[in-house]
């Protein structure tokens, strides 16, 4: 430790003493500042600053992937076109059907894969950043998927980055339903006492309804925001919590935000209505989009996976 | 006054490192808040004016991933910046003990600040996130600020 440094010049020492004020309201400002100006800033220290870093976790991400097992991927592979191959008759049918009531073909819905970018820094629990962002379609509020369900929507979309958060966000909040369309409910983040302990609770089921364990939970489409039959979790048991006469019962996600390293995002077609309704269809819940995120993360058109109409 | 080129290489070192740690590896609260004890070794050589620089600079990039909470590692920051740099005019001791309790208090109090001005809504209780998860993570932040003082020679002769 240096010897004792006191400022004998007093007028530097109430130099210091405005500086540091200025530099305390100035963080009081940060503080207070409306929110689309906290994004700007945000997003300018992100494009500039940290730009370096995110990129390195993106590149570390995309070797991650690569290195992952062969047999694994070859599991998921077979697991995909077993799926795949269920649906082609399904679609067949379906396309038959729809033309013997001539109804016109859905919209189909189309996903980018992207990266996952967690920050690891205080207060961004429950966020994460994309590496696509408005020129790959993503738009605000789009919703993000993973594997087997829903993992979260977009807060904030830019030119080539999103800002997401996940369920375990607080201000996490999606319109749900059984894969039947019978019972409806407002699913929310419950955190737990630490953050692994996190899950989902649903809220405002009917007293005269009753859900059994194990069954499927679904986005019903109802707020405009996530479309209908994208998979939620299933149900483990009823809460205490429920007020009134409405129940609420404890969830078990499909998606694990702590494994999210890809995801894909739903994005519009100019705008249109997006349809998520292959996920669920055929009965029960489809383990996934048709295909996989592109890994090689090429930006081409390529990583755009589209499901069956 | 003027500190030596040395803390300012340091303190250059933990930012990267810690954006390194926490964003390009994705450590998360397993890699150390190098940050926070950067600023509080930078704090001990500056005057309070750009103790408190150097805390709004280091909160605001802290802040680029927090949308919600934006602003909050700004204020916990600043306030840790200039209560650093007022260490030194209260406390003039370099002793183990004094540079243990100074690290360990000074990220537990970022925490507490952050903590506060958080908000309501993204606040979590105070036991679980102040005494559990603030504790210990302050006791890492102060372990490692102990071996990065030790090693990089800032003069502190106790701990060298």
């Amino acid at each position: 430790m240096p010897n004792y440094k006191s400022d004998a010049n007093g007028s530097r020492r109430a130099q210091g003493g405005l500086v540091s004020s200025g530099f305390f309201v100035l963080s009081v400002i940060a503080l207070c500042l409306p929110d689309p100006s906290q994004d700007e800033v945000a997003s300018l220290l992100r494009g500039s600053l940290l730009r370096p870093f995110v990129l390195a976790q993106e590149g570390l991400v995309r070797r991650s992937i690569h290195a992952e097992g062969t047999e694994v991927l070859q599991g998921r592979l077979d697991s995909l076109e077993a799926v795949i191959a269920n649906t082609n008759t399904l679609s067949e049918e379906n396309d038959r059907l729809r033309g013997l009531l001539t109804l016109s073909n859905r919209n189909p819905a189309q996903y980018v894969a992207a990266s996952v970018i967690r920050s690891g820094t205080p207060g961004s629990e429950g966020m994460f950043v994309l590496n696509k962002g408005t020129r790959d379609g993503v738009t605000n509020d789009s919703p993000v998927i993973m594997g087997r369900g829903l993992l979260g929507r977009v807060l904030e979309a830019q030119a080539t980055r999103a800002t997401a958060m996940d369920w375990t966000h607080p201000q996490f909040a999606v319109s749900t339903m059984t894969e039947d369309g019978s019972i409806y409910g407002m699913v929310e983040a419950n955190p737990g006492r630490f953050r692994e302990a996190d899950r989902l609770l649903l809220d405002g089921v009917p007293f005269q309804e009753e859900l059994e364990p194990g069954v499927a939970l679904v986005t019903s489409g109802l707020g405009g925001v996530y479309p209908r039959g994208i998979p939620i979790g299933v149900v483990i048991e009823e809460s205490d919590a429920q007020e009134g006469w409405k129940r609420s019962y404890w969830l078990r996600p499909f998606v694990s935000p702590g494994e999210a390293t890809h995801a894909n995002v739903l994005v519009s077609n100019d705008g249109e209505l997006r349809d998520a309704n292959s996920w669920s269809e055929g009965g029960a819940v489809v383990a996934g989009p048709a295909t996989l995120p592109d890994e090689t993360d090429s930006g081409t058109p390529d990583t755009e996976a589209s499901t069956r109409r | 006054m003027r500190p030596p080129l040395r803390v300012w290489g340091v303190v250059g070192f933990l930012i990267l490192l810690h954006f390194g740690l926490h964003l390009s590896l994705g450590l998360g609260e397993s890699a150390p808040d190098l940050l926070v004890v950067a600023l509080l070794i930078a704090a001990r050589e500056v005057d309070i004016g750009r103790g408190a620089g150097l805390g709004f600079f280091l909160g605001l990039l802290d802040d680029a991933f927090s949308v919600l909470a934006f602003g909050a590692n700004t204020f916990a920051m600043t306030l840790v910046g200039i209560g650093g740099a007022r260490t030194r005019d209260l406390f003039v001791g370099d002793s183990l003990f004094f540079l243990t309790s100074y690290l360990v208090l000074g990220k537990w109090m970022r925490d507490f600040l952050h903590w506060i001005a958080a908000g309501e809504g993204l606040r979590e209780s105070f036991v679980d996130t102040m005494l559990v998860q603030s504790s210990i993570s302050a006791a890492y932040a102060g372990v490692v600020g102990l071996v990065v003082i030790a090693i990089s020679g800032l003069g502190w002769e106790t701990v060298r």
